[in-house]
């Protein structure tokens, strides 16, 4: 038996607040609602919600402390909406531990679609990430570093690896470029963003159909990167 | 007594000296007259030593000159029997003058030395203090009108000179006449060159009858900060070497000041500029949350309209759909508008990365997702191209717009390619479509603001798409064109510089 999943929404203008329910409920879910930061931090805490959706922009705080605030007792996904076109709220929002954004203005459509993957991978994550992922026709067993496509062995390099497997256990998740930098190639290099750029390709070459048109390793342009299975 | 005393040279002119030595000399003859039996002979030189001194130190070496011969004289024949007359009784009085005139001549040599020294050392301590006292004037100077004023009246005290400040034009390259310059006529072309050079330069003679001009570059740290004119008065001569180097160290200090208002004006200028952008972006960001917040709800509340139990009748969720549609497209007007607001605003602060085109071109193809299902895109990138330092959000902006409207445009179930090279010191990218192409004409204010191609004025828009890739490419100092391609269907080629892509070495493993 199931139970309904609790999604609590957190945004301070009131009509969107609304077509968000209708688009969350539409999911199966039970719906709470807090238009500010001191109501949200109440209701999260009472009602352990399974999804945040925040919106950065409101009026008593920023959502960015918000999420810093959930994240010392929590691991629950945030979905964040950013009405503002800066990427650099985005990355701020994402290295604080928020999962995914839109940016307003969203379809209802594409919503549903995002809190269904947050919900899915957040039941999912209880039973520990899979020690073999497959996207396409590719293969990653990540207990024995092996990564196959259409069943024979691909080469990749050490740094390569790194770099795949760090997406690969965070699918759907948007992962910031300064967060994969430190990952892989350590705190000095956070500003080399070429590199990473340069090996995501070498990836997108070794296991994409079409290297210019993935459709695993995703870029989200000024903000990072996002393995989607 | 003062040195001003001691110099005594301006209280009296040349004949007046030769008046008074005369008349010292004929005082002190009419003085030892009476006493010519009581005195030796030995101690009426001693009279007239004294007054050649006298005059020495009162009037000056020339004037001592003339009282040594005279009093020579006087002596021979007033005191020297026989009395009267130049001749000479005893041959032991010849060297009584001869002693005498050379004794006077030594003393008003000394003197004369000792004078000019004092005067010298007078003057010098004049001049620095002056230049102190400029350069305290100059230290507070908050305009070039301030710097000019301290300067000519400085001029005025120490040289009789007036003085014009040159300074450069708003290119930096030639220099213009800051003051009106009635009283000293100024050669631009000599002050050009004094700009350009390191050393004064003097004007011909042309600047006026009499008046020497001297042209002095007055150099800052990095640059000549202007030339400062200097015309003597009339009769003045060539300048000396004293108030050559008097006016060098003027022209420094003027520099000096020059330099620091251009600095503090640059400081000024980048504080205000400052401002300006942070007030322009506060307000952008602010309409743009304003105005997207009323649109987000309309796309939502309009899409939601589809889940409502039990559905609405089929037209009404047509109505919905039409709403969600148009509130899409007033989404994306708006987005322009406050794009190009952004970027026509200048001074757009691009995020410069290096990075592969690929990467971008495959995220805009994403984005436009259904906007592109009847138009597969075929991308030809050359493996061979190197990273180009752009603003992926900026360009991902550019691709989308070009490649919607290459969508907007063909007909359905065409392919759209999109091509990447270099050529040379570009990287060149062509968004090419089968559709009618660009009109003929007009083809260069298609990426002007508010115009629309020939073939447009039937699909919706505003004339900002081109435009906006346009200030996008040039602000990282590209290039973008349209054309039509031989074989039909109309081609968008824009470039970025290559510049120097770092290297990003190999695994050693």
């Amino acid at each position: 038996m199931t139970t309904r999943a609790r999604v609590l929404v957190v945004e301070d203008e009131r009509q969107i607040r609304r077509f968000v329910r209708v688009a969350v409920e539409e999911e199966d879910c039970d719906v709470a609602e807090a238009a500010c930061v001191e109501a949200a931090l109440l209701e999260a805490s009472a009602s352990r919600p399974d999804l945040v959706i925040l919106d950065l922009g409101l009026p008593d705080g920023d959502g960015v402390d918000l999420i810093r605030d959930l994240r010392a007792w929590s691991d629950v996904p945030v979905l964040i909406l950013s009405a503002r076109s800066q990427e650099d709220d985005k990355i701020e929002a994402l290295d604080a531990g928020a999962d995914d954004y839109l940016t307003k203005p969203f379809g209802v459509g594409e919503l549903r679609a995002r809190v269904r993957a947050l919900l899915r991978r957040h039941v999912g994550r209880e039973g520990g990430p899979s020690p073999v992922v497959e996207f396409g026709r590719v293969v990653v067993d990540l207990t024995r570093r092996l990564v196959t496509r259409d069943g024979e062995a691909v080469h990749v390099t050490p740094i390569e690896y790194r770099l795949l497997s760090i997406l690969l256990t965070h699918p759907g998740k948007v992962l910031t470029q300064r967060n994969l930098l430190r990952e892989v190639w350590g705190p000095a290099r956070v500003e080399s963003t070429h590199y990473l750029r340069v090996y995501v390709g070498h990836l997108r070459q070794k296991l994409e159909d079409d290297p210019a048109q993935p459709r695993h390793l995703l870029t989200e342009t000024g903000v990072g990167y996002r393995f989607q299975p | 007594m003062t040195f001003e005393e001691l110099a005594g040279e301006p209280r009296y002119g040349a004949h007046a000296r030769t008046a008074l030595t005369l008349t010292a000399c004929a005082a002190t003859t009419a003085l030892a007259t009476p006493l010519r039996d009581h005195l030796d002979l030995a101690n009426i030189v001693m009279l007239f030593l004294l007054t050649v001194l006298f005059v020495a130190v009162k009037l000056g070496r020339n004037a001592a000159i003339l009282a040594s011969v005279v009093s020579v004289l006087c002596f021979d024949v007033f005191f020297v029997p026989p009395r009267l007359s130049l001749v000479v009784s005893n041959v032991q009085y010849v060297v009584t003058f001869a002693v005498m005139l050379v004794t006077a001549l030594t003393t008003t040599h000394f003197t004369a030395v000792l004078r000019q020294r004092a005067e010298e050392a007078g003057r010098r301590e004049r001049r620095t203090q002056a230049l102190y006292d400029l350069a305290k004037r100059l230290a507070g100077a908050i305009s070039v009108d301030h710097v000019l004023a301290a300067t000519r009246e400085f001029l005025q005290s120490q040289l009789a000179a007036a003085p014009v400040l040159l300074l450069p034009d708003k290119h930096g390259d030639t220099v213009i006449a800051s003051t009106p310059a009635d009283e000293v006529q100024v050669e631009i072309h000599v002050a050009q060159v004094a700009f350009e050079g390191t050393a004064f330069v003097r004007g011909s003679d042309v600047g006026g009858p009499g008046r020497h001009t001297t042209y002095f570059p007055l150099r800052g740290s990095t640059r000549n900060r202007g030339v400062l004119a200097v015309a003597f008065a009339e009769g003045d001569g060539e300048p000396s070497a004293a108030s050559l180097s008097l006016l060098d160290a003027l022209a420094s200090l003027v520099a000096v000041a020059l330099e620091r208002l251009h600095y503090a004006d640059v400081a000024r200028s980048v504080e205000m500029r400052m401002l300006t952008e942070r007030l322009r972006s506060s307000i952008l960001s602010a309409l743009s949350h304003d105005l997207r917040t009323p649109l987000t709800a309309m796309v939502g509340l309009a899409d939601s309209l589809t889940l409502i139990k039990p559905p609405l009748p089929p037209a009404a969720l047509d109505v919905s759909q039409a709403l969600h549609q148009q509130a899409v497209r007033l989404t994306g007007l708006v987005g322009n508008l406050l794009d190009m607001a952004r970027l026509n605003a200048g001074n757009v602060t691009l995020r410069r990365e290096w990075q592969p085109l690929e990467e971008v071109v495959g995220a805009s193809i994403k984005m436009l997702g259904e906007a592109l299902a009847d138009h597969p895109v075929k991308v030809h990138l050359d493996r061979s191209l190197p990273l180009v330092a752009f603003d992926a959000v900026l360009m991902e902006r550019v691709l989308c717009n070009l490649l919607e409207n290459a969508a907007k445009y063909a007909p359905a179930h065409s392919a759209i390619e999109l091509h990447g090279k270099r050529e040379g010191d570009v990287v060149a990218v062509s968004v090419m479509d089968h559709g009618p192409g660009f009109a003929a004409t007009g083809r260069e204010s298609l990426f002007d603001m508010f115009v629309r191609g020939v073939h447009e004025t039937a699909s919706p828009g505003t004339g900002l798409g081109l435009a906006i890739c346009k200030a996008i490419v040039e602000a990282h100092g590209g290039t973008i064109e349209a054309d039509n391609r031989p074989e039909g269907g109309g081609v968008v080629r824009f470039t970025l510089p290559v510049g120097n892509p770092p290297i990003v070495e190999d695994e050693s493993a």
